[in-house]
Protein backbone atom coordinates (compact mmCIF):
# COMPACT_ATOMS: atom_id res chain seq x y z
CA UNK A 1 0.00 0.00 0.00
CA UNK A 2 1.32 3.62 -0.40
CA UNK A 3 1.24 6.58 1.51
CA UNK A 4 1.54 10.22 1.05
CA UNK A 5 2.59 12.03 4.38
CA UNK A 6 1.80 16.21 4.43
CA UNK A 7 3.15 18.22 6.90
CA UNK A 8 5.14 21.06 6.85
CA UNK A 9 7.24 19.76 10.05
CA UNK A 10 10.16 17.17 8.59
CA UNK A 11 10.08 16.18 11.90
CA UNK A 12 6.48 15.17 12.10
CA UNK A 13 6.36 13.73 8.21
CA UNK A 14 9.14 11.77 9.46
CA UNK A 15 7.50 10.59 12.85
CA UNK A 16 4.26 9.37 10.68
CA UNK A 17 6.56 8.10 7.66
CA UNK A 18 8.35 5.77 10.13
CA UNK A 19 4.82 4.20 11.78
CA UNK A 20 3.51 3.88 8.54
CA UNK A 21 6.28 2.29 6.77
CA UNK A 22 6.50 -0.10 9.76
CA UNK A 23 3.05 -1.44 8.72
CA UNK A 24 4.28 -1.97 4.89
CA UNK A 25 3.50 1.35 3.14
CA UNK A 26 5.55 2.86 0.70
CA UNK A 27 5.66 6.08 1.94
CA UNK A 28 6.45 9.81 0.29
CA UNK A 29 6.44 13.11 1.55
CA UNK A 30 5.42 16.45 0.86
CA UNK A 31 5.79 19.60 2.42
CA UNK A 32 2.95 21.65 1.52
CA UNK A 33 -0.63 20.74 -0.25
CA UNK A 34 0.59 22.21 -3.42
CA UNK A 35 3.56 20.34 -3.43
CA UNK A 36 1.55 17.25 -1.83
CA UNK A 37 -0.68 18.29 -5.53
CA UNK A 38 2.50 17.78 -7.78
CA UNK A 39 2.78 14.12 -6.25
CA UNK A 40 -0.61 13.13 -7.23
CA UNK A 41 -0.09 14.78 -10.72
CA UNK A 42 3.17 12.94 -11.36
CA UNK A 43 1.23 9.92 -11.18
CA UNK A 44 1.95 8.73 -7.58
CA UNK A 45 -2.00 8.49 -6.53
CA UNK A 46 -1.47 6.46 -3.14
CA UNK A 47 -4.36 4.83 -0.73
CA UNK A 48 -3.74 7.26 1.65
CA UNK A 49 -3.30 10.79 2.57
CA UNK A 50 -2.30 11.91 6.43
CA UNK A 51 -2.82 15.40 5.97
CA UNK A 52 -1.26 18.20 8.18
CA UNK A 53 -3.45 21.31 8.82
CA UNK A 54 -1.96 24.29 9.57
CA UNK A 55 0.86 24.64 6.05
CA UNK A 56 1.82 27.16 4.35
CA UNK A 57 1.12 27.65 0.57
CA UNK A 58 -1.65 25.22 0.44
CA UNK A 59 -3.32 24.46 3.96
CA UNK A 60 -4.42 21.08 4.70
CA UNK A 61 -8.17 21.93 3.89
CA UNK A 62 -7.35 23.25 0.62
CA UNK A 63 -5.94 20.12 0.08
CA UNK A 64 -8.54 18.03 0.88
CA UNK A 65 -10.99 20.15 -1.63
CA UNK A 66 -8.75 20.27 -4.61
CA UNK A 67 -8.43 16.29 -4.51
CA UNK A 68 -11.98 15.64 -3.98
CA UNK A 69 -12.56 17.86 -7.24
CA UNK A 70 -10.81 15.49 -8.86
CA UNK A 71 -12.35 12.61 -10.01
CA UNK A 72 -9.31 10.29 -10.63
CA UNK A 73 -8.57 10.66 -6.82
CA UNK A 74 -12.06 9.34 -6.09
CA UNK A 75 -10.17 5.80 -4.89
CA UNK A 76 -7.45 7.72 -2.21
CA UNK A 77 -8.62 8.07 1.71
CA UNK A 78 -7.80 11.06 3.06
CA UNK A 79 -6.94 11.85 6.61
CA UNK A 80 -6.28 14.60 8.59
CA UNK A 81 -3.31 14.20 11.41
CA UNK A 82 -3.32 17.97 12.56
CA UNK A 83 -3.49 19.45 16.74
CA UNK A 84 -6.64 21.60 15.12
CA UNK A 85 -8.85 19.58 17.51
CA UNK A 86 -12.16 21.67 18.25
CA UNK A 87 -15.33 19.94 16.71
CA UNK A 88 -15.89 22.78 14.73
CA UNK A 89 -12.47 22.08 12.78
CA UNK A 90 -13.29 18.51 12.35
CA UNK A 91 -16.14 18.86 11.08
CA UNK A 92 -15.28 21.08 8.18
CA UNK A 93 -12.80 18.34 7.22
CA UNK A 94 -14.85 15.74 7.49
CA UNK A 95 -17.56 17.85 5.41
CA UNK A 96 -14.82 19.27 2.73
CA UNK A 97 -14.07 15.62 2.08
CA UNK A 98 -11.71 14.02 4.76
CA UNK A 99 -12.18 10.58 5.92
CA UNK A 100 -10.56 9.92 9.39
CA UNK A 101 -8.89 12.79 11.92
CA UNK A 102 -6.48 12.21 14.02
CA UNK A 103 -5.45 14.96 16.81
CA UNK A 104 -2.14 15.38 17.37
CA UNK A 105 -0.24 14.37 19.81
CA UNK A 106 -1.26 11.08 19.07
CA UNK A 107 0.53 7.72 19.36
CA UNK A 108 1.23 4.71 17.13
CA UNK A 109 -1.52 2.61 18.64
CA UNK A 110 -3.92 5.26 17.93
CA UNK A 111 -2.72 5.70 13.90
CA UNK A 112 -2.81 2.00 13.99
CA UNK A 113 -6.87 1.96 14.94
CA UNK A 114 -8.11 4.56 12.70
CA UNK A 115 -6.07 2.76 9.76
CA UNK A 116 -8.05 -0.82 10.85
CA UNK A 117 -11.13 1.61 10.92
CA UNK A 118 -10.75 2.38 7.34
CA UNK A 119 -9.93 -1.02 6.03
CA UNK A 120 -6.30 0.39 5.53
CA UNK A 121 -3.90 -1.94 7.87
CA UNK A 122 -2.19 -4.71 5.81
CA UNK A 123 -3.60 -8.04 7.39
CA UNK A 124 -0.56 -9.11 8.66
CA UNK A 125 0.13 -6.08 10.37
CA UNK A 126 -3.56 -6.04 12.54
CA UNK A 127 -3.19 -9.88 12.86
CA UNK B 1 -24.53 43.06 20.89
CA UNK B 2 -22.13 43.05 23.83
CA UNK B 3 -18.57 44.62 24.13
CA UNK B 4 -16.60 42.16 26.49
CA UNK B 5 -13.53 42.68 28.29
CA UNK B 6 -11.27 40.57 27.06
CA UNK B 7 -10.07 37.81 30.05
CA UNK B 8 -6.84 37.10 30.83
CA UNK B 9 -4.84 34.07 30.19
CA UNK B 10 -4.70 33.20 33.71
CA UNK B 11 -8.31 33.32 34.12
CA UNK B 12 -8.75 31.19 30.74
CA UNK B 13 -5.79 28.45 31.35
CA UNK B 14 -4.93 26.94 34.38
CA UNK B 15 -1.33 25.58 34.92
CA UNK B 16 -2.86 22.00 35.53
CA UNK B 17 -4.20 21.88 31.99
CA UNK B 18 -1.29 22.88 30.37
CA UNK B 19 1.01 20.08 32.25
CA UNK B 20 -1.92 17.84 31.33
CA UNK B 21 -1.40 18.81 27.49
CA UNK B 22 2.29 18.44 28.17
CA UNK B 23 2.21 14.96 29.30
CA UNK B 24 0.65 14.28 26.17
CA UNK B 25 2.97 15.89 24.12
CA UNK B 26 6.31 15.12 24.71
CA UNK B 27 5.92 10.95 24.75
CA UNK B 28 4.39 11.17 21.46
CA UNK B 29 6.92 13.58 19.57
CA UNK B 30 9.67 13.62 22.03
CA UNK B 31 10.25 10.24 22.49
CA UNK B 32 8.51 7.70 24.82
CA UNK B 33 9.57 7.66 28.49
CA UNK B 34 10.52 11.55 27.88
CA UNK B 35 8.57 14.16 29.95
CA UNK B 36 8.23 17.99 30.52
CA UNK B 37 8.75 18.13 34.83
CA UNK B 38 7.41 21.59 36.38
CA UNK B 39 10.14 21.65 38.33
CA UNK B 40 12.07 24.59 37.54
CA UNK B 41 15.99 24.91 37.46
CA UNK B 42 18.21 27.79 37.40
CA UNK B 43 17.40 29.54 33.74
CA UNK B 44 20.56 29.11 31.51
CA UNK B 45 22.55 32.49 30.12
CA UNK B 46 21.08 32.04 25.98
CA UNK B 47 17.88 30.79 25.36
CA UNK B 48 16.00 30.23 22.00
CA UNK B 49 12.52 29.84 21.81
CA UNK B 50 9.82 28.70 19.07
CA UNK B 51 5.99 29.75 19.20
CA UNK B 52 2.70 30.04 17.39
CA UNK B 53 -0.01 32.78 17.56
CA UNK B 54 -3.12 32.01 18.64
CA UNK B 55 -5.51 34.95 17.01
CA UNK B 56 -9.10 34.95 18.30
CA UNK B 57 -11.21 36.09 21.53
CA UNK B 58 -7.71 35.94 23.02
CA UNK B 59 -4.90 36.69 21.02
CA UNK B 60 -1.02 35.71 21.70
CA UNK B 61 1.72 33.02 21.07
CA UNK B 62 2.44 29.97 22.79
CA UNK B 63 6.17 29.69 23.48
CA UNK B 64 8.67 27.08 24.39
CA UNK B 65 11.96 28.43 25.51
CA UNK B 66 15.36 26.76 26.64
CA UNK B 67 18.93 26.59 25.95
CA UNK B 68 20.80 26.39 22.82
CA UNK B 69 21.97 22.96 23.58
CA UNK B 70 18.71 21.82 24.91
CA UNK B 71 16.99 22.59 21.62
CA UNK B 72 19.39 20.42 20.06
CA UNK B 73 18.95 17.73 22.25
CA UNK B 74 15.28 17.88 21.75
CA UNK B 75 15.22 17.89 18.54
CA UNK B 76 17.88 14.78 18.44
CA UNK B 77 15.35 12.93 21.05
CA UNK B 78 12.27 13.56 18.11
CA UNK B 79 14.37 12.79 15.08
CA UNK B 80 16.52 10.15 17.27
CA UNK B 81 15.19 6.63 15.51
CA UNK B 82 15.50 8.09 12.11
CA UNK B 83 17.95 9.63 10.58
CA UNK B 84 19.94 11.62 9.57
CA UNK B 85 21.98 11.89 13.09
CA UNK B 86 23.88 14.81 12.91
CA UNK B 87 20.99 18.05 13.47
CA UNK B 88 21.47 21.40 11.71
CA UNK B 89 19.91 25.02 12.23
CA UNK B 90 16.99 24.13 10.17
CA UNK B 91 15.87 20.42 11.89
CA UNK B 92 16.26 22.63 15.69
CA UNK B 93 13.80 24.91 14.08
CA UNK B 94 11.48 22.63 12.79
CA UNK B 95 11.14 20.12 15.69
CA UNK B 96 11.02 23.06 18.37
CA UNK B 97 8.52 24.81 15.89
CA UNK B 98 6.52 21.42 15.56
CA UNK B 99 6.42 20.74 19.55
CA UNK B 100 5.24 25.01 20.31
CA UNK B 101 2.77 23.98 17.46
CA UNK B 102 1.09 20.64 19.37
CA UNK B 103 1.25 22.65 22.42
CA UNK B 104 -0.44 25.54 20.51
CA UNK B 105 -3.38 23.54 18.97
CA UNK B 106 -3.93 22.04 21.99
CA UNK B 107 -4.08 24.86 24.01
CA UNK B 108 -6.19 26.68 21.67
CA UNK B 109 -8.72 24.18 21.89
CA UNK B 110 -8.97 24.59 25.47
CA UNK B 111 -9.72 28.39 24.62
CA UNK B 112 -13.44 29.87 24.90
CA UNK B 113 -14.52 31.06 21.37
CA UNK B 114 -13.03 30.15 17.73
CA UNK B 115 -9.62 30.88 17.14
CA UNK B 116 -6.94 30.81 14.30
CA UNK B 117 -3.53 29.15 14.33
CA UNK B 118 -0.40 30.56 13.43
CA UNK B 119 2.65 28.96 11.59
CA UNK B 120 5.60 27.82 13.73
CA UNK B 121 7.93 30.66 14.08
CA UNK B 122 11.78 30.85 15.79
CA UNK B 123 13.55 33.27 17.62
CA UNK B 124 14.50 34.70 21.56
CA UNK B 125 10.82 36.01 21.68
CA UNK B 126 7.84 37.00 20.07
CA UNK B 127 8.11 40.22 19.56
CA UNK B 128 4.87 41.65 20.99
CA UNK B 129 4.40 39.78 23.95
CA UNK B 130 2.31 41.22 26.80
CA UNK B 131 3.60 41.05 30.38
CA UNK B 132 0.59 41.23 32.15
CA UNK B 133 -1.32 38.54 30.70
CA UNK B 134 1.27 34.91 31.19
CA UNK B 135 0.32 31.85 31.93
CA UNK B 136 4.09 30.22 32.37
CA UNK B 137 5.05 26.97 33.36
CA UNK B 138 8.37 27.11 34.34
CA UNK B 139 10.26 23.53 34.80
CA UNK B 140 12.61 20.93 32.69
CA UNK B 141 13.29 18.46 30.33
CA UNK B 142 16.20 15.76 31.28
CA UNK B 143 17.31 18.31 33.87
CA UNK B 144 17.57 21.11 31.37
CA UNK B 145 15.57 24.34 32.21
CA UNK B 146 12.57 24.75 29.63
CA UNK B 147 9.75 26.76 29.71
CA UNK B 148 6.23 26.92 28.44
CA UNK B 149 4.81 30.10 28.12
CA UNK B 150 1.54 31.51 27.03
CA UNK B 151 1.90 34.97 26.56
CA UNK B 152 -0.97 37.66 25.17
CA UNK B 153 0.14 39.89 22.21
CA UNK B 154 0.29 43.76 23.07
CA UNK B 155 -1.74 45.56 21.93
CA UNK B 156 -4.53 43.94 22.87
CA UNK B 157 -6.37 43.12 19.45
CA UNK B 158 -9.72 41.30 20.45
CA UNK B 159 -10.71 44.50 22.74
CA UNK B 160 -13.77 45.33 20.03
CA UNK B 161 -14.44 41.47 19.47
CA UNK B 162 -18.17 41.26 19.39
CA UNK B 163 -18.81 37.70 17.75
CA UNK B 164 -20.60 35.42 19.55
CA UNK B 165 -18.93 31.82 18.61
CA UNK B 166 -21.80 29.31 17.26
MG1 LIG C 1 1.87 22.22 10.39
Amino acid sequence: MRALVIDDSRAMRRIVGTILTGFGYEVREAGDGRLALDVLEEGYVPDLCCIDWNMPVMDGLQFVMAVRANPAYRQVTLMMVTTESETGQIVKALAAGAHEYLIKPFTADALRDKLALLGLLPEEVSA
Amino acid sequence: MTLQEAQPITTLLDTRTVQSIADEVWPSLVGDGEAFVPVPVPPPGDVVSAWVDIIGPWTGSVVVTCAPATAEALTESVLMTRPPTVVDAEDVADALGELANVLGGNIKSVLPGESRLGLPQMGVAPPHGRLDDVRSLVGQWRGNFLTITVQGAAPAPHAERDEVPL
